[in-house]
This record gives C-alpha cells, structure tokens and sequence, in this order.
C-alpha cells in the first residue's frame, strides 16, 4: 500500500462516525430549508413551489421587521455592557485577592443555567404584582419599578436584554479571564516602572493586547444573538403583539403555530445568510490585524 | 529598616484599595445572586402555606416539602432519566466522534479536507432555529421523532464543528517529538490518538464537556418539536408541559427550576480549574 492511500484509508476511518452524523443532521436539514422555503406548504399537504415568492412576502412582513430590529438591538445591548463589565470583573479577579474564585464563580454561574429557569425566575422577579421589584418600588413609591416591563409591548425586549445581560457577563469575564493570561507580566511590570498608572496601563496597553478575546466574544455574541430563543420565548413568546420576536421565535410561530412551513424555513434561510455572513465578515475584518497583533505580542515577548 | 518602612509604604495603599474592591465586589455579587436566592427561596415555598416576605423574596414557612412531593405528586423522575439520556450519549459522541476527526485533520492529507473543515466554520455559526423545522421533519422521515436517541444525535452533530476546532488547536499544541516517540516506540495509529494524544488535550475536552452537556441539557428547542410524549420529555419541558399545575403551585416549579439547575453547576465546579486553561487554548 503506498503511503498516502494508507494515509486516505486512515482519514476514512477517524473521519466517518462524525461525518455521517454531520451530513445527515446538519448538511440535509440545510439544503432541506433551502428546499422548503421555496414552497407554499402546511406540512402536512403537498407543498406548492412559489420560488422567492416566500422572501417577497418577507419584505412587507412588519413582524419579520420588528425581528430583524429586535436582533440588531439585542446584538448591540448585549455585548456592549457584558463586554465591559465582564472586563471590569475581569481586571478585578485577576488580582490575588482574597475569595477570587468565589467572586469569579458566583459572576459565571447564571451563563450555565437552563435559560427556562433562568426566564421563569426574571418574569416572577419582574412580575408587576408580586414581584420583588414591584414590591420594592411600591414600598419606596418609585414608580417606575412597579412597570410591567415584560407585558408593555415598549419594554419588552429591553427586559429581556437585561436579562440576557444578567445571564451572559460572566461568560465574558471568564473569556477575559482566560485572554490576561495570555499577557506577559513582564509588560505589565515594565508599564508600573515607567509610571503608568493602572487605567493608563489598561486603556494603553492591556486592551489592545486583547484584541484577539475582544474579537472572539463579538463573533460569539453576534452568533449567540442571532441563536437566541429560549430565553425569549419563555419570558414572553415573543409578545406581547409580536414586539419582542427575534427571527428564531418567529421561525418558530410560522413553522408551528401558523403551519406555514415554507415560510417559516425563508425566514430561517434570512436567519443563516445572516449568521454566515456576519460571522465571515467579522472573521475576515479582524483577521488581518489580529495577525499583526499577535506578532507584535510576540516580538514584545522576545524583547522581555 | 529603609526595606521595611518602603514596603509597608506601598503596601498600605494597596490593602487599603482591596478593602475598596472588596466593598463593590460584595455588593455586586449580592445584587447578582438575587435571582438564585428568590428561585431557592420560592423552591422551599410549601403548597399549603404560599406566603411570601421580604418583599416577595423569600417564603414566608419555608419547608422542604416541595423537594419531596416533586417526585411523588409530580412524577418527574423520568423526566429526569430523560434528560441524562438525551446529554449523555450526546457529549460522548461528541468528545469521540470530534476527537477523531480532528486528529485526522491534524496527521492525514486526505481528498476533501478542506472542504470538510470550510463547511465545518461555516456551519459553527448556524443557530439551531434556522433548522429545526428541517430537524423536525428528516427525524420524522428517519423514524427518529419522538426519539431521546434522535434528540441526543442532533445536538451532536450541532456540536462537532466547534468540538473539531477546540480539538485540533489543542492536538496542533503537542509537540511533534511526542509524535515521533510514538512512532518510533511502534504505536498503532488508534494508540496514538487514545493513548498518546487525547491524554495530552484534557482541558480542551472540559471545555468541549461543558459546552456540550450545557447545550444538550439546557437547550429546550428541539425537543420540543422533536418530542411529543410527556414521558419522554426532557426536564426542561416540565415547567411547559404541566403549566397549569404549576399555576397554583409556584413553589413546586422552582423546586424543579433548581433541580434543572444543579447538574449543570456541579459540572462547572467540577471542571472550573481547567475551564480558564481550556478557554485560553481555545482563543488562541
């Protein structure tokens, strides 16, 4: 046997378990939506094929708007303050100070949750009558926290953002956590020489030096945004009057509530042309740079 | 003494400082744990006594009934065994499964490999909701709906893709004359990859485990097209699925809430030490 068909049959063998599961469970259900939203169809009779007569109706569809506003917001509002205070926690654990692990545990802790104990626990939280915020504001007559802010159509979705930010900072602090690691204490010793000043020294140089875990928890919160559903539609199905649908809670409506399948699988179709293309366009923006910033972190090692 | 008087000098501002941050960190942690302590607090609300104090936060007889009736008047022990048989089988697959395929990407040249791995990154970002409608009807056609089996394979091969990426940086990081060794010592190719490789990428697969076993026993999506029989349902679909028993017994629902929740934060402390490691591996 020559070597590369050895090498070929070798690569068959370690590859095929994971790769039969993967055509048949992620490949076919994709082209199987490609398929579907080409067609008119209840799923239960024959479909009939409308070819992008699905995606034309999406454009007027003032609930797929609202989904598609409702996932940019969440985009942004989450990953702004999960970034910034999970650095902050970040910063702060890092230090030898005294219960770290504790602080560092009890921070983590919501991201591992179930999002459905995570959305039941916020909506009796938040629950305008017995609700502990409710009742707080009651008792020290500040109105503005008895509101019911999941059931008012306007707040709806910036409820369940906070929540999301509830649940996800950790998840951030960990990733920071992980990337100042990765920095020299030699950079940071050589900065307090020279007399910098703690924000001088994150601001000038520890955040620059995390370009690469800034980059990861923005692909991740774009992904993890646009995958969200349980947690949404466990605090409020999307509602209340569809204001806080994100396209995978109105995938869902359409395929299995309204029984329109075909629909329901273009508006998936929008929902991964999204995901792969905002994911490769960040990937390709960020890549380059990333490179030279890892070069440079490098030469600064070699230096010290 | 000049060595004594400069270090307490800098030392003193620096205690000082840690007394400040500690003053935040605590009060930060408390306002974080709020949530965990009024679910805790509503779990151990009894049926016959459902008062509530400290403004709705705790219960006002709390008594541990709830943690006994759940598996009598409730019956959610299968519930339970469905949920370990829907995350098991799941994380195994996918720490094997992914493990071999990235130790192939890593030590063969092969036709289609970058194929393999270009569909691979892109199908990484693909939110399960974009198909599960898909989902819904190919484990139907292959005799699979209603199955925790079928369940446990979906979130597999929803996993592989990042499973495969963690695994080949962390078998790119072993060094080439552990290899050699291996070779030399005449180490079959599956020795190689069982006994000397996945030895080596221990916290890659803490991360892979804890990423893994978080989707399969949290997610609620799937099976929730995917599973039509009560009895056959996950824990996560209880607080839907019995909605209205739950109504007039908030504090059983939490009891259950909790007993979602505590699996999942014995695998974190059970793994916490390497996570940060694995995580640092991983973003490399």
């Amino acid at each position: 046997m020559t070597r590369s068909r050895r090498q070929s049959l070798n690569a068959v063998v370690f590859m095929a378990p994971g790769l039969l599961l993967f055509a048949a469970l992620i490949v076919y259900p994709v082209i199987y939506t490609f398929q579907a939203s080409t067609l008119k169809w209840d799923g239960v009779n024959a479909g009939e094929w409308v070819g992008l007569g699905n995606f034309r109706d999406l454009r007027t569809d003032k609930i797929f708007q609202t989904s598609l506003k409702n996932s940019g917001l969440w985009i942004v509002l989450t990953f702004i303050p999960q970034s910034v205070i999970g650095f902050l926690l970040a910063w702060v654990l890092n230090k030898k100070i005294r219960g770290r692990n504790l602080y560092r545990a009890i921070f983590f802790v919501p991201a591992i949750l179930s999002p459905i104990a995570v959305a039941l626990t916020w909506q009796r939280l938040l629950d305008p009558f017995n609700g502990v915020v409710a009742q707080v504001g009651r008792a020290t007559n500040i109105e503005f926290l008895t509101r019911s802010y999941l059931g008012d159509p306007k707040t709806a979705i910036y409820a369940a953002i906070f929540v999301n930010v509830w649940m996800w900072t950790g998840f951030s602090m960990l990733f920071y956590l992980a990337g100042l690691q990765q920095v020299e204490t030699s950079i940071l010793e050589a900065a307090r020489i020279d007399g910098a000043n703690e924000v001088q020294t994150i601001w000038r140089i520890v955040l620059p030096l995390l370009r690469g875990t800034h980059v990861t928890l923005l692909i991740l919160g774009v992904i993890g945004s646009l995958k969200t559903f349980d947690l949404v539609y466990a605090l409020t199905e999307g509602g209340p009057n569809h204001a806080s649908e994100l396209m995978p809670t109105y995938t869902f409506f359409s395929a299995f509530r309204r029984q329109e399948v075909g629909y329901g699988a273009a508006i998936s179709v929008v929902l991964m042309l999204v995901a792969v293309i905002a994911s490769s366009l960040l990937n390709w923006l960020f890549d380059d740079e990333a490179r030279a910033s890892r070069i440079q972190r490098r030469r600064l090692k070699g230096a010290s | 003494m000049s060595d004594t008087t400069i270090t307490a000098a800098v030392a003193r501002p620096k205690r000082r400082r840690h007394t400040l941050i500690h003053v935040v960190l605590i009060a930060l942690s408390l306002a974080w744990l709020l949530p965990i302590v009024m679910a805790l607090g509503f779990s151990l609300m009894p049926a016959d006594a459902p008062g509530t104090t400290a403004y709705g936060l705790l219960p006002q007889h709390p008594s541990l009934s709830n943690y006994v009736n759940i598996w009598t008047d409730n019956p959610i022990t299968q519930n339970l065994i469905n949920s370990v048989i829907i995350t098991v089988p799941s994380v195994l697959m996918v720490v094997l499964f992914g493990s071999m395929m990235a130790f192939a990407l890593m030590r063969y040249r092969f036709f289609g490999k970058g194929i393999v791995v270009a569909l691979m990154l892109l199908t990484m970002v693909l939110p399960l909701a974009s198909i599960v409608v898909s989902l819904f009807r190919i484990l139907l056609e292959l005799g699979l709906y209603n199955s925790r089996l079928g369940v446990a394979a979906a979130y597999s091969a929803l996993g592989l893709p990042f499973a495969v990426l963690v695994f080949r940086n962390a078998f790119d990081a072993i060094p080439d004359p552990v290899l050699q060794a291996a070779r030399i010592d005449g180490a079959s190719e599956w020795q190689t990859y069982r006994r000397v490789c996945l030895p080596l990428i221990r916290p890659a697969i803490a991360v892979v485990v804890v990423w893994q076993s978080m989707m399969s026993w949290n997610d609620f999506l799937l099976p929730l097209v995917a599973i039509e029989d009560n009895d056959r349902k996950p824990l996560t679909l209880v607080p839907m699925a019995y909605r209205g028993i739950f109504l007039s017994q908030p504090g059983a629902l939490f009891a259950i809430l909790v007993l979602i929740s505590v699996p999942m934060v014995i695998v974190f402390l059970a793994v916490q030490r390497h996570l940060v490691e694995g995580l640092s591996g991983a973003i490399k």
